[in-house]
């Protein structure tokens, strides 16, 4: 029976979460130490949980027939499921010395620990129906997060992300349904549910389902054109744009995905279809679309979050070529980017949280006061660039070579937007790096006041990050040859 | 040995820029004033720092030519994707690029130590200069594609600040422009590996190339695309047009030193990466007579032309060396898409001429401006009569440029001619020489005026400059040394020929 630790590993975070704003705490100390261990357990468990997986589910209720929550870990939820693990505990370490110049500590620690249970939630969801539960949650256990602040604009913006996520989840909801009625099962199985006979002539119809099924999904996972929230998004607290607006949520959109295209609607209908045609180039457009509104934009945040609009589409670009090669470029780039761009976020916030300066323009020659912060943004920006020696090549490199093998225009324009997408990343992340680094000659330092690096408890999770991106950029196969073997579990 | 060059070098430059950095934070709390009279006393610091310096330069130098004259063994040192070695293995194009790096880098190391001691900011910038030629050096013993393409952008993000030196925001600004189109033809580059890779046995360098044969005929069309783009943008590096435009912006704002190397070594990464795409990777005889072929050649005689005509209008000295090498540069492309023994063997010799002389008058260039403090080509009226030293290797390296005999301008450009009319190209046969007829009779035309008007001034003869008459110094000797070396290799480059027709039997 150790698949009732499924349910143990989801509850655990959301209870004990819960807990945070019950217990009357008389010292913050005591406070942080329960919240940092009831997440060190948690991904304990999620890691115990992936190197010895339960091979059946554990269902934890029945609404009726076929609708029930129920759980299971397999290779693609594995690979979600430990990259949350692994983040969590790092970015709660980060908040523990950034939220010190926030507000309403208890109620952030409390939403943040328990959005991490819904996220392990989704990732080992076992059907489409649980799937669809956890990812209407996501929402609701997020959105107090966004508002934290409790400013209007943080107000508006809660509100914005709240309309996008709910009208996403609807078009979701309509795929489920013609799931239900024309699936086997609406459990995830390789290659898909669909059934034949049930299908009949609809193909026609299922096609258009699932574009707008993905779609519905791709609001979380900020694809054009459902990608405005996200930069509004970025008013939150660092803490929350690192890792739920540039992990956590919007990866549970890409992942989303995955299921829907490889374990529900299944390749085999979709390969070469209009469907397939019109997603692809949607996400080659939004590639192109973020990157450039990242140019423009001089807010630090929002261009981060306008570079994730681009790098979430690298994924589901990869997602839409539903091939193994596809599927396999989309989860390195899941994984990476989430390294690197939670490592540009805390970096940000790191600035914030010292200078409160959060325009781009403010930044110039930061870099000799806060050499360690500035020097571990290049990093992060190298990475998304795409230098070679960094996580943001590897992912690239199967990303494009899948495009290759695919063939025809739109694979060649696919791989287009990524080097434009490149340069253009160059542009706004290296731009800032060289600029706080060499302000010019005439630059007077003393303009800057008495501003250095933070606290170990923002530094450490940045250079663990770092390590991360060095290292997968020059073994890269540590990670690949085990996704490799969880794209050969899904075909 | 050539690994262990590479990591003295790193080191050092790891090294330094920490230091560098130190010394920032510990001079956060001097006010200005206090800094500005720190960085000018001449104190014993900066010997040391010196002996530092030449020294890791000369091990680094010794080490790496053991490499190049020992046998080319392949080191691997790790893998990335797919099981793709991250490998060394000198060949013969490599030695040559190798020992010219070196040659260079050393000249400019020793140049720059009195050159940046006014720029200020030494540590950084010997930071950065160590990491290039790290860079460097793997680039020339790079045994594979991917390796080469992870040097190359390893060595764009190394040399950007070496731009910077001392300058304000517009020498920022420039940096950033070179970056930018560095990384811009870096990714055109790329793009075109991504879509060759599919269709290569290996991506290791093999003379006359790794396609796969039935694959290649296959997607032909796509193919050339891809040849294409890495051409124009590896090119970029080279100051190809159209994406030529940073060489002229970031060369005169640089100091004299980094210009030197950015000028002889930097920009010619460009022309490696060229050499290891079309002669280690296609072959030559999947593009001879394709529209590739013809275009690569009509865009490298309009930047030839173009280069040397905006040379000729500009006043900016240091400017006017950038656009000059920007057609120089690309009478190189311009012998390397004939593809026949002797345009290949006159663009090597063009390309060995270029980088010495271009470094000499680079540094002189450097002189001049430290001396005078002026930096219009017009204001060296009579600058010969205090400081002939250094006009005297100016306008023997200038001769070499133009293409005089017997320099070793002049037989890379004979060979380049007799290449092109060989090459049975129709019009761009004879179209060839004539355009580079013309670019010499226009680097004359800017080159010599300099000279003349120093020797010569006439009557204009003003009251400015130096008072002193110049003495041999560090930055003269270097100057001087890189000039000979070039007339050397104009007097007997029978070795040189002979070794080029080596490679060249084995490519074409």
């Amino acid at each position: 029976m150790r698949e009732v630790f499924l349910v143990i590993a989801v509850l655990l975070p959301l209870i004990g979460g819960a807990g945070i704003s019950v217990i009357p705490w008389k010292k913050r100390g005591a406070m942080m130490v329960y919240t940092e261990g009831v997440v060190l357990l948690t991904s304990a468990l999620a890691f115990l949980l992936i190197l010895n997986r339960p091979a059946g589910a554990f269902t934890l209720f029945r609404f009726t027939g076929q609708l029930s929550i129920s759980f299971r870990l397999d290779a693609v939820g594995s690979v979600f499921t430990a990259l949350v693990a692994f983040l969590w505990p790092l970015a709660t370490l980060y908040s523990f010395e950034y939220m010190t110049h926030e507000k309403h500590e208890k109620v952030f620690f409390m939403f943040y620990v328990m959005t991490y249970g819904v996220t392990l939630g989704i990732s080992m969801a076992e059907d489409l129906v649980t799937l669809y539960f956890f990812y209407e949650m996501l929402t609701l256990v997020t959105v107090p997060l966004v508002m934290h602040t409790l400013t209007k604009e943080a107000i508006r913006a809660g509100r914005t992300y709240l309309w996008y996520s709910l009208g996403g989840a609807a078009f979701a909801f309509i795929g489920m349904i013609f799931i239900l009625v024309y699936g086997n099962t609406a459990d995830f199985t390789p290659g898909g549910v669909l059934d034949a006979a049930a299908l009949g002539d609809k193909r026609g119809l299922m096609l258009l389902i699932y574009v707008i099924c993905f779609c519905g999904f791709s609001v979380k996972a900020a694809m054009f054109p459902f990608s405005a929230w996200l930069p509004k998004a970025g008013v939150a607290p660092t803490p929350v744009t690192a890792l739920l607006h540039a992990v956590a949520v919007v990866k549970a959109g890409a992942f989303a995905n995955i299921r829907v295209t490889y374990f529900i609607f299944g390749t085999a209908l979709l390969r070469g279809t209009w469907a397939q045609k019109v997603l692809t180039a949607l996400t080659i457009f939004t590639i192109v679309y973020g990157c450039s509104r990242a140019l423009k934009e001089t807010h630090l945040k929002r261009r981060l979050a306008w570079s994730t609009v681009s790098n979430l589409s690298y994924i589901l670009f990869g997602v839409t070529m539903m091939s193994p090669l596809g599927l396999m470029g989309a989860l390195c780039h899941m994984v990476c980017h989430a390294v690197m761009k939670i490592c540009s976020f805390f970096c940000a916030g790191a600035v914030i949280y010292r200078t409160e300066r959060t325009y781009v323009h403010q930044l110039d020659g930061l870099g000799r006061k806060m050499p360690a912060v500035f020097l571990l943004f290049t990093v992060s920006g190298m990475a998304l660039m795409g230098v070679p020696g960094l996580t943001g090549f590897v992912s690239k490199w199967y990303l494009a070579k899948a495009a290759v093998a695919e063939g025809g225009l739109l694979s060649y324009l696919g791989i287009a937007a990524l080097m434009i997408s490149a340069l253009l990343t160059a542009v706004y992340m290296l731009g800032i790096s060289v600029r706080a680094f060499f302000p010019g000659q005439d630059f007077r330092y003393d303009s800057l006041g008495e501003v250095s690096d933070p606290g170990w408890k923002m530094l450490l999770p940045l250079w663990i990050f770092a390590a991360v991106m060095v290292l997968i950029g020059l073994r890269p196969e540590l990670l690949t040859d085990l996704i490799g073997d969880v794209v050969y579990s899904a075909f | 040995m050539l690994v262990l060059s590479m990591t003295v070098a790193l080191l050092a430059g790891i090294l330094l820029l920490t230091a560098s950095f130190a010394e920032h934070l510990g001079q956060g709390k001097l006010s200005e004033a206090e800094k500005r009279s720190e960085a000018e006393a001449p104190d014993g610091r900066d010997g040391k720092l010196h002996i530092f310096v030449g020294g890791v330069m000369l091990l680094a130098a010794v080490t790496a030519l053991a490499a190049a004259f020992g046998e080319g063994r392949e080191t691997v040192l790790f893998f990335l994707m797919d099981r793709i070695p991250i490998s060394f293995r000198l060949d013969d194009v490599g030695r040559i690029f190798l020992v010219l790096t070196v040659v260079i880098w050393t000249a400019v190391c020793f140049y720059s130590f009195k050159y940046m001691r006014h720029e200020g900011e030494e540590k950084r910038f010997y930071g950065f200069f160590f990491l290039a030629y790290a860079a460097l050096i793997a680039l020339d013993g790079a045994a594979n594609l991917i390796t080469f393409y992870f040097f190359f952008e390893f060595m764009t993000l190394c040399s950007m600040p070496l731009v910077i030196g001392r300058g304000g925001r517009e020498a920022v600004m420039a940096a950033l422009k070179y970056l930018f189109y560095s990384l811009a033809g870096a990714y055109l580059a790329l793009f075109g590996i991504f879509i060759l890779y599919q269709s290569c046995d290996s991506v290791a360098f093999r003379a006359g190339g790794v396609l796969n044969q039935a694959l290649a005929q296959q997607n032909q069309g796509i193919l050339l695309v891809a040849v294409f783009a890495m051409l124009v943008g590896f090119g970029a590096k080279a100051g190809m047009f159209p994406l030529h435009a940073w060489l002229p912006t970031a060369h005169p704002i640089a100091p004299a030193p980094a210009s030197a190397a950015l000028s002889a070594i930097i920009v010619k990464c460009g022309v490696l990466a060229v050499i290891r795409t079309v002669y280690f990777i296609v072959g030559p005889n999947f593009l001879r007579g394709t529209w590739v072929q013809k275009v690569w050649l009509i865009l490298a005689l309009i930047t030839v032309f173009l280069g040397s005509m905006l040379a000729f209008l500009e006043k900016g000295f240091k400017k006017r060396l950038a656009y000059s090498t920007v057609s120089q540069v690309s009478y190189i492309l311009f012998g390397l898409a004939l593809f026949t023994p002797q345009a290949f063997a006159g663009a090597i010799l063009q390309l060995l001429a270029h980088a010495l002389v271009k470094c000499a008058l680079f540094m002189t260039a450097g002189i001049f401006i430290l001396r005078t403090g002026k930096t219009q080509a017009e204001d060296y009226i009579g600058i010969g009569k205090k400081m002939g030293l250094t006009l005297w290797g100016y306008t023997i390296a200038s001769l070499s440029l133009i293409g005089i005999p017997p320099t070793a301008g002049f037989i890379g450009k004979w060979y380049l001619c007799q290449g092109a009319l060989d090459a049975g190209l129709g019009v761009l046969s004879y179209l060839g020489p004539a355009v580079l007829l013309v670019s010499a009779v226009l680097t004359a035309g800017y080159l010599l005026p300099v000279s003349i008007r120093g020797f010569l001034p006439g009557r204009e003869e003003g009251d400015w400059g130096p008072k002193e008459r110049e003495k041999a110094d560090l930055m003269t000797v270097t100057l001087w040394f890189v000039t000979i070396l070039s007339l050397l290799i104009g007097l007997f480059p029978g070795h040189i020929l002979a070794f080029v027709n080596g490679i060249s039997d084995a490519i074409l």
